[in-house]
């Protein structure tokens, strides 16, 4: 393979596609407003818009071109620009090989290329043959790793079976629990409303209306626009739902000696691997619904590795019993300390947390009372409030073990996260004047996580506390006198999942 | 553990922060300005612009005479083989700690402000955030950026 080869066509239509899904937003704005003038129609815009995609992905590929030499991968790319990318094999920390329903549809797979720079995260090669892109991989690995490695290819793309560890399945009962509490409903929620914008004059001007207000026996105005909400929000959640099986479908977690591999999706097969070393932190988040339920999500955070929006966090697993956690957490992540004790914010401290939780709320509730003249219930939002702010006095925590720290708090759903004392990028305590007053100090730390970073924050600790954090990060390895000492008083034991 | 020795930034700084001051906390003066534009000036509005320019005029001049002394005043820094340790902050106080072997680059930096009175302010980043010591004498910054890429090559490096 020494000659310049494009890629297959395909990709000319997968890129356009892409370009759709990146810009999804931009795209229904422009829809929002092409949709208002007259004299240009709302299918033209479509229309157009899709033909100049198609152009922009086939000048693409015509201008796409890559080759093997020897062992390194030589991409030129760029329709006016031309950029040259050469990777070559010791540089390369993980390829991916994947498929989505359009490389599916023609027998391809679209190959990812990870270097440990973050610049050359978009080295992809978008629709290629399955038989060219295990070529290519096995060319980029083979001294690397073991040559076994990639000598019996499973049925899944590219995952041998040589040195699995584990294998996780995501079970469908969990998956279908997944899928209903999910929370990309607000999501749905909005892009439905967009869209309803959009064919909204088309229905208000045909006679299904008057139709509707005919069979429908009078009802009063409130009635109707609760119905209205209500198939709105039942439509969100049905989206939401079905987005989310689909996302998560075919759930699979494959443990290895050095990496985790994690690969997803009904028609959109995802797959991604995290080798150990890039692991920086993992949260698990209990949300709003789940919580109750008993149920929780697992995340992590890695280094120079993201997604397309540049953050790195990736879903480790999607639903799980909260009685479960620590028993993957211990087969995924075994140097990982779980369990140890921590120290919770003071009693003094509930005061503050109850009061930031609602003081906004209760005003913000006040002002629309007096103005709209709202019903009396709109009352019951700050009292939620209240107990909002006591779970989270009740959810916030600090814990560190050997080389670990813990970071639990709640914003809507409860997060507990776990980060190796080695991948601190910086530690931060903060006093404002009231927390000076009662001292009391809220405490951050940043760890990496795509091309910028995550923070966990704890508030209103004991101010000791919080420099006794500081030392704990500041030495490799907690020195006696930093240990959480036996007689301290707000001692509990933490993560608590069981 | 012996105590991290602390350092102030430089003097000149305080002056540097009154021209900046003075500049952008100016632009708060369009919020009354905005208001009468939009509401025009009878009756409450007028007195609703001459609160928030009047307030607005507080700030500006607190923000020149008093604010700089006060922070120049709560800025530390520490620098060892082992970690930056930074602290600021008037109402909200902040203290920072950066373990050297996090430290991605150092620079200096120097705008035409901070050249006028030879002061750099000095970047450090890590993989996850950026930190900034504000005002040293250029010479002095140089140093401090030796000091930490020097400390930081001898700590271990694994991101």
């Amino acid at each position: 393979m020494s000659e310049f080869e494009r890629q297959h066509p395909v990709a000319a239509v997968s890129r356009a596609f892409g370009l759709i899904r990146g810009n999804i937003v931009t795209i229904l704005v422009f829809l929002f407003v092409g949709a208002q003038s007259d004299n240009f129609p709302f299918l033209w815009w479509i229309g157009g818009l899709f033909i100049f995609l198609l152009i922009i992905g086939a000048a693409n590929w015509w201008r796409f071109l890559y080759k093997m030499d020897g062992d390194t991968l030589h991409i030129r790319s760029g329709i006016f620009v031309r950029k040259d990318l050469y990777l070559t094999k010791d540089r390369i920390q993980v390829i991916d090989i994947s498929s989505g329903v359009i490389q599916r549809l023609f027998g391809l797979v679209r190959l990812d290329i990870q270097t440990a720079g973050a610049t050359s995260r978009q080295a992809a090669i978008d629709a290629i043959t399955k038989v060219k892109a295990m070529e290519i991989n096995r060319v980029l690995r083979d001294i690397h790793s073991d040559p076994g490695e990639f000598g019996q290819v499973s049925e899944e793309i590219g995952i041998s079976d040589s040195d699995v560890l584990k294998k996780l399945d995501l079970p469908h009962k969990e998956l279908l629990i997944a899928a209903s509490t999910s929370g990309s409903f607000g999501i749905a929620l909005s892009v439905l409303a967009t869209i309803f914008s959009q064919i909204e004059p088309l229905i208000s001007e045909s006679e299904m209306f008057e139709y509707l207000f005919s069979i429908i026996p009078s009802q009063t105005d409130a009635v109707m626009i609760g119905i209205t909400i209500f198939i709105f929000i039942a439509f969100a959640w049905l989206l939401s739902f079905f987005s989310t099986l689909f996302t998560y479908g075919n759930f699979k977690l494959i443990v290895k000696e050095k990496e985790i591999i994690i690969s997803r999706g009904i028609f959109e097969k995802k797959r991604v691997t995290i080798p150990y070393n890039r692991i920086q932190a993992i949260h698990v988040s209990e949300g709003l619904i789940r919580q109750p339920l008993g149920y929780a999500s697992i995340h992590l955070e890695s280094a120079g590795y993201g997604d397309e929006k540049g953050t790195g966090s990736i879903v480790l697993f999607p639903l799980i019993r909260r009685t479960n956690i620590i028993q993957l957490l211990n087969d995924v992540l075994p140097d990982y300390e779980k369990e140890m004790p921590g120290i919770k914010p003071p009693s003094r401290a509930l005061r503050r947390y109850i009061f930031k939780s609602s003081f906004p709320i209760t005003i913000v509730t006040g002002v629309l009372f007096w103005y709209l003249s709202l019903n009396l219930w709109i009352w019951l939002i700050p009292i939620g409030s209240l107990f909002w702010g006591w779970l989270k006095y009740k959810d916030a925590a600090l814990a560190w073990g050997e080389d670990i720290l813990l970071f639990r708090s709640r914003q809507l759903s409860k997060s507990t996260a776990y980060i190796k004392k080695k991948r601190v990028q910086d530690a931060i305590i903060f006093q404002n004047v009231f927390q000076r007053y009662r001292n009391l100090c809220s405490v951050q730390i940043h760890v990496a996580s795509g091309d910028r970073g995550k923070s966990f924050m704890v508030d209103d600790l004991e101010y000791d506390e919080g420099i006794r954090l500081l030392n704990a990060v500041r030495k490799n390895g907690i020195s006696a006198e930093n240990r959480i000492p036996e007689e301290t008083l707000n001692k509990i034991q933490v993560p608590g999942w069981i | 553990m012996s105590k991290p020795s602390f350092h102030k930034l430089a003097p000149n700084v305080i002056k540097v922060w009154q021209w900046s001051n003075s500049i952008s906390n100016l632009f708060f003066l369009a919020i009354p300005i905005a208001y009468a534009f939009f509401f025009g000036y009878s009756g409450l509005h007028l007195w609703f612009i001459i609160g928030s320019g009047l307030l607005v005029t507080v700030f500006w001049i607190l923000s020149i005479a008093w604010i700089p002394f006060l922070s120049w005043k709560n800025w530390r820094y520490s620098i060892n083989q082992k970690e930056i340790d930074l602290k600021h902050g008037i109402l909200f106080k902040t203290r920072t700690l950066i373990p050297l072997s996090r430290v991605q680059h150092v620079d200096t930096r120097q705008g035409p402000l901070l050249r006028t009175y030879k002061l750099s302010s000095v970047t450090i980043s890590t993989a996850a955030t950026t930190h900034e010591i504000p005002g040293l004498d250029t010479i002095l910054a140089d140093r401090v950026r030796r000091q930490i890429s020097t400390y930081a090559r001898l700590a271990e490096d694994d991101v």
